[in-house]
């Protein structure tokens, strides 16, 4: 029962996603833009860090930043 | 009478007041994002120096979002106490954006700006994660609503004069919001936010990396700022682009003042002024200096769309004022004769009406009835070269924002490029730069603003209603009283934001509950995975 009421969560959010999306792309590209380009900004951003992450414990760094 | 005196000092006020508060918005606006993309590593990673970054940048956020906020208050009362014959004309339309941005946005913002600071030993971890992505959607909202209705004063769309009731109203509430103007100047405008947000972070990391302390937690927020800060910088010159596109389809004075266009181009060998120096007395330049074949495809996004110049653009702008005196005096005998006839008239000259009321302020004591036929040419003549901006001021503030803009670009993918490399440190003049370059995104950000708004002139609604005519009839001691006053309080705002910033930062991230153990709790990259190397 738990996953059902999960699935269908996350169903209605991506339902609303579709929904922004579709209402976004047809009316306001540029706010589709911002909606896009932000989460990448964020995703890239984390991606950086991760791979610091990666390098760090990969010993490529020599405590060099 | 209009005191024209008195309208200047309510425009410096205003001027004032809203350069004061967008030196905090920016940061506001790109703060949030970052905190948002620092705590996914959190919530990713679990490694609790990611936590550390999200709470003491955050709490530097919380310094900004705190003096940002008293000083905006103030704005939304200055529109009812200095422009009040603005908000009547059109408080119907700007309202609305203003009041759901207070309602929702601000709110929204404001309530989970507590959740997101007292909330991480209260929260579980995917729910303080909403609750920080919910903080930068309520600040970038708060922009997108007040973008909206800055929107309608340089396009008006969505709303129509009504003569009866003397003001604009509503038609469409979706066209409002999705005008072309408010779109692009919202995008532009929020990504700024980023770049001054990505700068910060990179000038204190720097700071950091520069004297040797807290190196961890710097190298790891410069290679996040500095990401941010390239995509950011890119999109903010697309979108800059984007935005000069609606403004020449929407405002061909601002775009000829913008760009120092005294004569019709011609197309494409029109070079794009590098440097020039505008005279608006006498409507050309002293000396200029541009890039053949640049200037055309730049703004027109063709090679062979001539684009109007100033000269051209007054003297189109003349049969527009004999038709917005006739619609004026049209409306005049309408409002006290209620005669079909006035109405007609003023129907069919209904579109110029601005301009009619642009003319007031040149006719005999600035009533458009008393112009004899003698006077007349002599007005059309003023009233045109009033519907210019100060060229001066559009040209050199654009410049300044786009060299600075492209000056970012250039720091940003170095600080990158070298932080990719793990090599910052082996560069300690580019930390120096990128320190002393904390401020410039700010400075970019006000030379936007004013290109903006300075460029909107003569107009506090395009077209529509001069700002001459916009203002209140306090007396001159007030407006010098008040002037004063809002200059020396927020002056001490941004010394007590100075004085916090600073103090803060210099302290860094060290004394927190940073050394505290970090607390068990589910990652993505399976539980705890944040255990396995001690950060500092």
């Amino acid at each position: 029962m738990k996953t059902l009421i999960k699935f269908l969560g996350l169903a209605g959010v991506l339902f609303l996603a579709l929904l922004l999306a579709v209402v976004a792309g047809d009316y306001g590209p540029w706010y589709f833009a911002w909606l896009v380009g932000t989460t990448m900004i964020i995703l890239i951003a984390a991606a950086g860090a991760v791979l610091m992450e990666t390098q760090t414990s990969s010993g490529r760094r020599d405590e060099e930043f | 009478m209009i005191d024209a005196t008195v309208v200047e000092l309510s425009r410096m006020q205003f001027a004032l007041t809203a350069l004061y508060h967008f030196l905090f918005v920016p940061l506001t606006l790109g703060m949030t994002v970052m905190l948002a993309a620092m705590e996914t590593v959190y919530f990713i990673t679990g490694k609790p120096i990611y936590k550390e970054m999200t709470q003491f940048w955050g709490k530097l956020f919380g310094i900004n979002f705190a003096i940002g906020v008293a000083t905006g208050l103030t704005m939304e009362f200055e529109f009812g106490t200095n422009w009040s014959m603005y908000s009547h004309f059109v408080g119907d339309v700007f309202g609305t954006p203003l009041a759901i941005e207070g309602l929702m946005a601000f709110f929204l913002e404001s309530t989970f700006v507590g959740l997101m600071f007292f909330g991480w030993d209260r929260l579980s971890r995917p729910a303080h994660l909403a609750v920080t992505y919910l903080v930068a959607l309520g600040s970038n909202l708060s922009a997108l609503w007040i973008l909206i209705a800055n929107g309608f004063m340089q396009d008006p769309v969505g709303a129509l004069f009504d003569p009866d009731t003397m003001r604009m109203e509503f038609t469409s509430f979706s066209d409002l919001v999705f005008s072309e103007d408010a779109q692009a100047k919202f995008v532009h405008t929020s990504i700024a936010g980023f770049v001054c947000a990505a700068m910060f972070m990179m000038g204190i990391s720097a700071y950091y990396l520069l004297t040797r302390r807290h190196r961890e937690f710097a190298a790891r927020s410069f290679r996040m700022a500095a990401l941010v800060g390239v995509i950011a910088s890119l999109a903010v010159i697309t979108l800059g682009d984007a935005l000069g596109r609606a403004d020449y389809l929407l405002q061909a004075p601002k775009i000829a003042a913008m760009e120092g266009i005294w004569d019709t181009t011609k197309p494409p060998y029109e070079p794009w002024k590098l440097i020039a120096l505008p005279n608006d007395a006498a409507q050309r330049d002293l000396f200029s200096f541009g890039l053949p074949y640049v200037l055309t495809p730049l703004v027109t996004h063709t090679f062979d769309k001539p684009i109007p110049g100033i000269l051209e653009l007054e003297s189109d702008a003349k049969p527009r004022i004999v038709r917005g005196i006739q619609a004026v005096l049209a409306l005049h005998a309408y409002a006290t004769t209620r005669d079909p006839v006035a109405l007609a008239v003023f129907r069919q000259n209904e579109s110029d009406m601005g301009y009619g009321l642009l003319a007031q302020r040149f006719a005999p004591d600035q009533d458009l009835a008393k112009i004899t036929a003698a006077e007349l040419p002599t007005i059309l003549d003023l009233t045109a070269r009033e519907t210019i901006p100060n060229v001066f001021v559009e040209f050199w503030s654009f410049r300044i924002m786009v060299a600075l803009g492209f000056a970012f670009l250039a720091v940003f993918a170095f600080g990158a490029y070298y932080s990719l490399r793990n090599r910052l440190e082996r560069h300690p003049f580019l930390l120096k730069l990128t320190m002393w370059s904390i401020p410039l995104p700010i400075l970019a950000t006000e030379f936007g603003w004013i290109t903006a708004e300075n460029g909107r002139q003569p107009w506090t609604v395009f077209g529509w209603l001069p700002t001459f005519q916009s203002a209140s009839s306090h007396a001159l001691g007030y407006m010098l009283f008040s002037l004063i006053g809002f200059a020396l309080l927020y002056s001490s705002f941004i010394a007590a934001e100075l004085y916090l910033m600073f103090k803060f930062a210099r302290l860094g991230p060290e004394g927190r509950a940073a050394h505290a153990p970090p607390q068990p709790g589910p990652t993505l990259a399976g539980a705890p995975g944040y255990a396995d190397k001690p950060w500092q």
